[in-house]
């Protein structure tokens, strides 16, 4: 497949929690490829987050990445030590978080903050950190940066805080930007702002990003390819026009089914029944099952695998015909 | 700016707390049973000895012509006379003061050097080895009586093991032939300034225990208030997004975090600081170090109503100025924090 630069196979994550272990990601696999975006969409708990931070190595305890391969340009970060992790992160894979009110150190002025990153990555003075970190606000669209780096985080708007993460996180050059609800905490119109920024500053860079999110709307708007993730699960994955227009599982149904739309007012939305499972007890077969309208035997008794249901569209349910699955079904 | 506008309200509160404990001080020494004028005059005085002294002393005119009086002094700087040795207190306090400002600060020094680093690292590596220790070390520190620690210390480096003196502020051959010129009265300053490196030594080895003494309960609660802010700020957003941007263990532990952990730290600092100053009263007369609770001590004994009056306001003076100092200090650290 076409240059791919990160490459995750069967991650499995779990959580020893005083109340069970607790299964937050089951057997996830999917593909990043280079300068593309990539969605993950989910409802909260389904797994999204922590599919990011093991990307990073930064699950934080009491979870651990129990099996699988996170390959990063052919390199399982897996398998690298702390050390080694620690030159890829903020150097090679970033992040930018949910809320920048609460990521942005409040004690530290924006410069203190952004030019000590650049100074621990790169080999540069004072002057040249303060250069570059001046260049990355005005990058993020940021004005008068040089008043900026003198400015406290509580001094600024939510989307300039957020802006100020952006260029923090890619003031070092890094190929990949985990973006985990990067708008949520944002008013709509700034929401939009920093989407268009995002994607402005991957076609620029040829960045890859992974954007993980709860609106679907976010990822219709801004990715290439999007998998849809349900309890831990990967039930659907493809090209976000594919999985939108043509959604395949039953769970992407109902999802898409649930956006509230233009002459539907007046009417209820269509709900899912049920719950989200916590994790805690593990669902035999398919996580879906419990909800599905379409359940059928097989769903209860073993897990379905990812079969191909088009050009690079694949989903994992037994509604579709099985035995298609070489290529992709291994990992989507 | 407003900084200055804030230092100077909080200077002009800090003259109300100063004349409210000078009356207090000033109404408990007439109120209590006991003759000044008796006291200056000596033993075995005759009765017109005694009328004399009170004429002397002011004590025949009306209360508040005395206290007017003793206002008046205390604004040339004169803090009056010890009716027991008749020395003006103020050069008496020259010499004390010092002492245990030196025992105070080396303790304090102690506290951060100690306390803040164990704090740190207990809170990072929770429920760790050296988490369960510090945490000992601090019960034991807060709880443990001063003066008991005080004799246990010495019966152990001085009794048993000899590695440390028993008490003093420098050992008496050094005041015989190395002798300490005093200059700011700090040992260990004006041993430096005079290039006495005998002397400076051997100052140090004489401070070690009863300022670790002293320190002890501020180390105790050092670590633990470090421990306890430390866990909860290990647990924002912040620390893991500079985890995510690759910074070191180090930088996130003792400059990200550790900013953000010590202001309450520093609070509990400050005031063990001032409780330190009384606190030393206990310290001192265990290890007879000629400072401020030594002279306290015989004062109270004598019930030497001046100096105890002096004392109290030398402590109230720094416990206002300490606290002034720490809101300064918070908002510098804190941008957040605003004076008003």
């Amino acid at each position: 497949m076409a240059d791919v630069l990160v490459c995750v196979e069967n991650l499995h994550v779990r959580f020893r929690t005083y109340a069970g272990v607790v299964h937050a990601v089951n057997g996830v696999s999917f593909d990043i490829r280079r300068g593309e975006t990539f969605g993950l969409v989910g409802e909260t708990g389904c797994g999204k987050s922590v599919t990011g931070l093991s990307l990073l190595r930064l699950v934080p305890p009491p979870g651990e990445i129990a099996a699988g391969r996170i390959l990063f340009n052919g390199e399982d970060l897996l398998a690298k030590s702390e050390a080694e992790m620690q030159r890829i992160r903020g150097r090679r894979i970033a992040m930018v978080f949910q809320d920048p009110a609460a990521t942005l150190n409040p004690v530290f002025s924006v410069g203190e903050q952004i030019m000590g990153i650049i100074r621990h990555h790169q080999a540069v003075g004072r002057d040249g950190a303060r250069r570059r970190a001046m260049e990355m606000l005005e990058a993020v669209g940021l004005p008068e940066p040089e008043r900026l780096l003198r400015a406290y985080p509580h001094e600024l708007s939510g989307g300039m805080q957020q802006r100020v993460m952006i260029a923090m996180a890619l003031s070092s050059g890094a190929e990949l930007l985990i973006a985990d609800e990067p708008t949520t905490a944002l008013d709509v119109t700034i929401q939009a702002q920093i989407l268009a920024l995002l994607v402005e500053l991957q076609r620029s860079r040829r960045l890859s990003i992974l954007l993980i999110t709860h609106n679907l709307g976010v990822v219709a708007e801004t990715c290439e390819r999007v998998g849809v993730l349900y309890a831990g699960h990967l039930v659907e994955v493809g090209r976000t026009p594919d999985v939108f227009q043509a959604m395949k599982h039953p769970y992407t149904q109902a999802l898409l089914a649930a956006i509230p739309r233009p002459g539907s007012h007046g009417q209820p939305l269509p709900a899912i029944p049920g719950t989200v499972p916590s994790g805690l007890e593990r669902i035999p077969g398919c996580a879906f099952h419990p909800r599905c309208p379409f359940v059928m035997d097989v769903c209860r008794a073993e897990k379905p695998p990812l079969v191909s249901v088009g050009e690079e569209h694949t989903v994992a349910c037994y509604l579709y015909p099985q035995g298609d699955c070489h290529l992709h079904g291994a990992r989507a | 700016m407003r900084r200055w506008e804030y230092v100077i309200r909080r200077l002009a509160l800090a003259v109300l707390v100063l004349v409210s404990v000078s009356v207090i001080t000033f109404l408990i020494a007439r109120v209590v049973p006991s003759d000044p004028a008796a006291a200056w005059v000596g033993p075995r005085p005759t009765p017109e000895q005694i009328a004399q002294a009170r004429r002397e002393l002011g004590l025949d005119k009306p209360l508040y012509v005395q206290y007017l009086r003793y206002v008046r002094a205390l604004l040339r700087g004169d803090l009056g006379v010890s009716v027991k040795t008749h020395q003006p207190i103020l050069r008496d306090l020259k010499t004390y003061l010092p002492a245990t400002m030196e025992l105070v600060l080396f303790g304090m020094l102690m506290a951060i050097t100690i306390g803040i680093p164990l704090g740190v690292l207990s809170g990072a590596k929770r429920n760790g080895l050296l988490d369960h220790s510090s945490r000992l070390v601090a019960i034991a520190g807060v709880s443990m009586p001063t003066f008991w620690l005080g004799l246990l210390l010495q019966l152990l480096f001085f009794g048993k093991l000899g590695w440390l003196p028993l008490g003093g502020r420098v050992d008496r051959s050094i005041s015989l032939y190395n002798p300490v010129q005093q200059i700011t009265g700090f040992y260990l300053v004006d041993t430096v300034l005079t290039g006495n490196w005998v002397a400076l030594k051997d100052s140090l080895v004489h401070l070690i225990l009863p300022a670790f003494t002293l320190a002890t309960y501020a180390i105790g609660l050092t670590i633990r208030m470090t421990r306890s802010t430390m866990i909860e700020v290990l647990e924002e957003k912040y620390i893991v997004a500079a985890r995510a941007a690759g910074l070191p263990e180090r930088t996130i532990l003792f400059r990200l975090a550790l900013k953000n952990a010590i202001i309450p730290t520093l609070t509990v600092l400050g005031l063990s600081f001032v409780y330190s100053l009384t606190g030393a009263i206990l310290v001192e007369v265990i290890f007879s170090w000629p400072g401020l609770g030594t002279y306290v001590t015989n004062a109270i004994l004598n019930v030497d109503f001046p100096v105890i009056m002096a004392v109290t306001l030398v402590v109230t003076v720094f416990y206002v100025f300490i606290n002034l100092f720490l809101d300064l200090l918070q908002a510098a650290l804190d941008p957040r924090v605003t004076l008003g």
